[in-house]
């Protein structure tokens, strides 16, 4: 048990974690290169989406292959507010409206997808993943077709350029502000996903993922639970499509294929189901693997492009790995996991 | 002839059977009583290869069969019918007929297949439906039969008589009495319904808790109104 | 009226592969209780191995058999190897497990073949056949990718309804347990179940490549539509696969022709959910969901 400097609520625990967080990621900014702040922009939105898909594989059990189709939705719902530099739009604002969108996505989806299950779910996601991106191609005009929509990142208020200032006595550069916008979606998505994970709907989820017909007797609404959790997990991935779509300035087809939804799902097993840090690793993993291992590929005499196919390579091996070691297959929770790891008797 | 010596077998932490011993004689039906979680199928189960024993023996006809798996066990002339039936409900009456038959290792003839049709005429009738259309009792016969299609020396069968109407269960008693005088069959017959059991077998083991608590003639069984009264419910 | 005719006989050719594919996924489906999204991969890394046949300057057809075999060999390993330990556990253990080994399949082939597109050889010829004084939509391969599904989805029901093996593969997919008990040998018939739908999906995969370009992500489509083929004639069924197949291959074919090429999969999304809204196991679903 903690002692009396830890607050004991939950809520409050998770916002003292969440603004040590931030404190962290300001410091982590400042120090390090341009790129790197670009590459932790990535690696905060890859964390979002994979916070959300976490929360909905790892608590109510159902396997989606199509978030990065909803990290679309939240990307060209930006790109479209977004379109030069006078659009109207504050971007609090934009980046509600991209949740938001998204967030109606992913209920009708998940009222269709609430009375489907494992194969039929994830085929029904699979084909979700293929045809968001289709649509954009359709509707050149608007969408942007292949090539995409730009994004105009709007420039940083006033008060947080004196801020950054002040705090860390440099200039506060786009690849900073982007990256701090990024982190701090991050912690406000995570402390959420935690509360709800932790609170009366999270044991609902978890209920209707352990035994269906015991929950249903216990009162539950399978549908109405099955929903909630994808529609949060949609906001988040909607989110993660904003900031996307700021990091990286486009929205475009081509960074949402289904490779990225198969990889969001490989960051989430890796992980380990239903865990928020978890998913941040497997996100880290994802952003920086493909760095080291196409560089010794390369060291190994292995052209460019080949080199780069070795980190999707490694993913999948150790995806596979992970089902076949773990004594008694994939488990909720990283708890679990690390016990069976360690060889104590479950 | 079936002959159990020391016998224990268990799931996880909890011990089914304890060091359970008793012989089946061949050409007679041995009835397995108990009250329900006495341990009846699991020793059935451990018999046949299904579940693996924690210590004992068991031998048919003077070869052990332990470590051998269950699919192996219908060649070497075990047969087992699982509670519950085991219709495979997606074939044919005819299609699981042939597929006991398929057990001895040999390709199946036309003419195996009468020796159900013959001892079970109602099957006859329905040879091309399929086996989930059958009633209980019809069930009941269907594996039997798919049982006797391997030529089999130990017939294990367990709870036949569960969910059949006492007419039925009767007539399934009688059939089973004539192939036992008629081929020499050893039958382990497990029951919940010991008094039916006992009206058809011509000796009987009762089980409590995983551990034989009686092995007599069943006629001594019968008659004895304290140890009925105590384990067999009646 | 001509494109009306042409759309369609596309649709036919193109719905006999997706019929084939989703026939493999069926088979594995039912034998072992598991989704292969590792299938589509698995017939990519079939393909080259015919590919590499040829390009050392063999026939077609010793190609051709090339991919059937490794496609038997490689499901059969697959099964045994990898996805046996999986097989009796939650779901989700086989759903993330193949979905790795597609990742796994996929970036081999890239690194061991490269991602350089490579044409792959027809026989029977790519141009249209003369009716009359036209040309339709249908080739010579075509005849031969109808016929040849055609052919395989009859030897396949013949083993399942005439044979030995047929009848003890059935047993083995349908009660495992009780067919042990009459001397199946179960582990051996999954295997075997796997090995069947690898040569199946090998198949779909030549169909696929012949006449056509090659390289590591051009089963992609296939997986999405095959899948969903699978699913809308429901999963347990191979009349479903095969229906569910022609009626996709259709039904895409004319939202291709007449509405647009890049709407195709939202099309598959939307035959998919509303057939499965309307019957939530697939359009031949027989058995209702056990809920205790």
């Amino acid at each position: 048990m903690g002692s009396r400097l830890v607050p004991t609520s939950p809520l409050a625990r998770h916002l003292l974690v969440a603004v040590l967080g931030l404190v962290v990621v300001v410091v982590v900014l400042q120090g390090v290169s341009d790129f790197r702040r670009f590459q932790l922009a990535e690696l905060a939105y890859l964390g979002i989406a994979a916070g959300g898909l976490t929360v909905l594989t790892g608590l109510n059990g159902q396997i989606s292959l199509g978030h990065g189709a909803l990290m679309a939705v939240g990307a060209y719902v930006t790109a479209l507010l977004l379109p030069d530099r006078d659009a109207g739009t504050p971007l609090p604002l934009v980046v509600l409206a991209a949740v938001a969108v998204t967030l109606l996505v992913g209920a009708v989806v998940g009222a269709a997808a609430a009375r489907l299950h494992g194969p039929y779910l994830a085929g029904a996601t699979l084909a979700l993943a293929v045809a968001v991106p289709g649509i954009a191609l359709y509707f050149k005009e608007t969408l942007g077709g292949e090539q995409g929509l730009r994004v105009v990142l709007p420039d940083p208020p006033g008060w947080v350029l004196d801020a950054t200032y002040f705090v860390t006595g440099q200039d506060l550069t786009t690849s900073g502000y982007v990256a701090l916008l990024a982190w701090l979606t991050l912690l406000v998505t995570y402390v959420a996903l935690a509360n709800l994970g932790r609170g009366r709907v999270g044991r609902r989820w978890r209920a209707v993922r352990d035994h269906e017909v015991a929950a249903e007797l216990a009162g539950i609404d399978l549908g109405r639970a099955r929903v909630s959790a994808f529609v949060v997990s949609a906001a988040a991935a909607g989110a993660a499509g904003a900031m996307l779509a700021l990091t990286v300035r486009l929205a475009a087809p081509s960074s949402f294929s289904l490779t990225l939804s198969l990889t969001l799902l490989a960051a989430v097993v890796l992980g380990g189901l239903g865990s928020l840090a978890g998913a941040l690793a497997g996100a880290a993993l994802l952003t920086f693997l493909p760095q080291v291992v196409t560089d010794l590929g390369t060291g190994l005499g292995l052209s460019d492009i080949r080199a780069a196919e070795l980190a999707p390579l490694v993913y999948g091996l150790v995806m596979v790995a992970v089902v076949l070691l773990a004594p008694a297959g994939l488990t909720g929770t990283v708890r679990s996991l690390l016990t069976t790891s360690k060889g104590t008797p479950r | 002839m079936l002959a159990v010596r020391g016998l224990s077998a268990g799931y996880g932490p909890v011990t089914a059977l304890s060091d359970v011993a008793f012989t089946a004689a061949r050409g007679r039906i041995t009835a397995v009583l108990g009250a329900n979680g006495a341990g009846k199928t699991t020793l059935l189960r451990t018999v046949s290869g299904l579940h693996r024993a924690r210590s004992g023996s068991v031998e048919l006809d003077g070869r052990s069969l332990a470590g051998v798996p269950a699919e192996r066990m219908p060649a070497l002339g075990l047969a087992h019918v699982p509670e519950g039936r085991g219709v495979i409900t997606e074939l044919t009456v005819e299609e699981n007929l042939r597929l006991g038959g398929l057990g001895r290792g040999r390709p199946v003839a036309a003419g195996d297949l009468e020796r159900p049709y013959g001892l079970f005429p109602a099957l006859a009738d329905r040879r091309a439906a399929a086996a989930g259309t059958l009633s209980g009792g019809e069930r009941q016969m269907l594996v039997i039969g798919r049982a006797l299609m391997a030529e089999p020396t130990l017939l294990l069968l367990d709870e036949p008589s569960l969910g059949l109407a006492p007419r039925v269960v009767v007539q399934i008693f009688e059939l089973l009495r004539g192939l036992v005088r008629d081929e020499g069959l050893t039958v382990l017959l497990v029951e919940q319904n010991a008094r039916s059991a006992l009206s058809v077998a011509d000796r009987g083991v009762v089980l409590h808790l995983g551990a034989v608590v009686a092995d007599e003639d069943a006629a001594v069984l019968a008659g004895d109104d304290q140890l009925r009264h105590a384990y067999l419910g009646f | 009226m001509q494109q009306l005719l042409n759309t369609a006989l596309g649709g036919l050719t193109l719905g006999m592969v997706y019929a084939a594919f989703a026939l493999a996924l069926v088979l594995i489906w039912r034998s072992t209780r598991v989704v292969n999204f590792a299938q589509a991969p698995m017939a990519m890394v079939t393909t080259f191995v015919a590919l590499a046949v040829i390009e050392a300057g063999h026939s077609y057809w010793l190609g051709f058999a090339a991919a059937l075999l490794s496609g038997l060999l490689l499901g059969a390993f697959l099964e045994r190897v990898v996805v046996r330990p999986v097989e009796g556990k939650a779901e989700i253990n086989a759903v993330i497990l193949t979905l790795g080994l597609f990742i796994v399949l996929h970036a081999l082939a890239a690194v061991v073949f490269g991602n350089r597109f490579r044409s792959f050889p027809a026989p029977f010829g790519i141009r249209g056949l003369e009716v009359g004084d036209r040309t339709i939509a249908l080739t010579g391969f075509g005849i031969f990718t109808i016929v040849a599904v055609v052919v395989v989805m009859a030897l396949l029901v013949a083993l399942f309804r005439f044979t030995d093996v047929g009848l003890r593969m059935r047993a083995a997919a349908h009660s495992p347990e009780v067919a042990r008990m009459l001397g199946v040998r179960v582990g051996r018939m999954l295997t075997l179940g796997w090995a069947l739908a690898s040569v199946v999906g090998s198949l779909a995969g030549l169909l696929i490549a012949g006449g056509s370009l090659v390289h590591p992500g051009f089963m992609d489509s296939v997986v999405v539509f095959g899948f969903v083929a699978a699913v809308l004639g429901g999963l347990d069924s191979p009349v479903g696969a095969v229906v569910g197949g022609l009626l996709l291959g259709l039904s895409l074919s004319f939202v291709s022709g007449y509405v647009g090429s890049q709407l195709v999969a939202l099309a598959a999304l939307g035959i998919l959910m509303v057939v499965l809204t309307l019957r939530p196991g697939g359009l031949f679903a027989h058995t209702p969901a056990r809920r205790v």
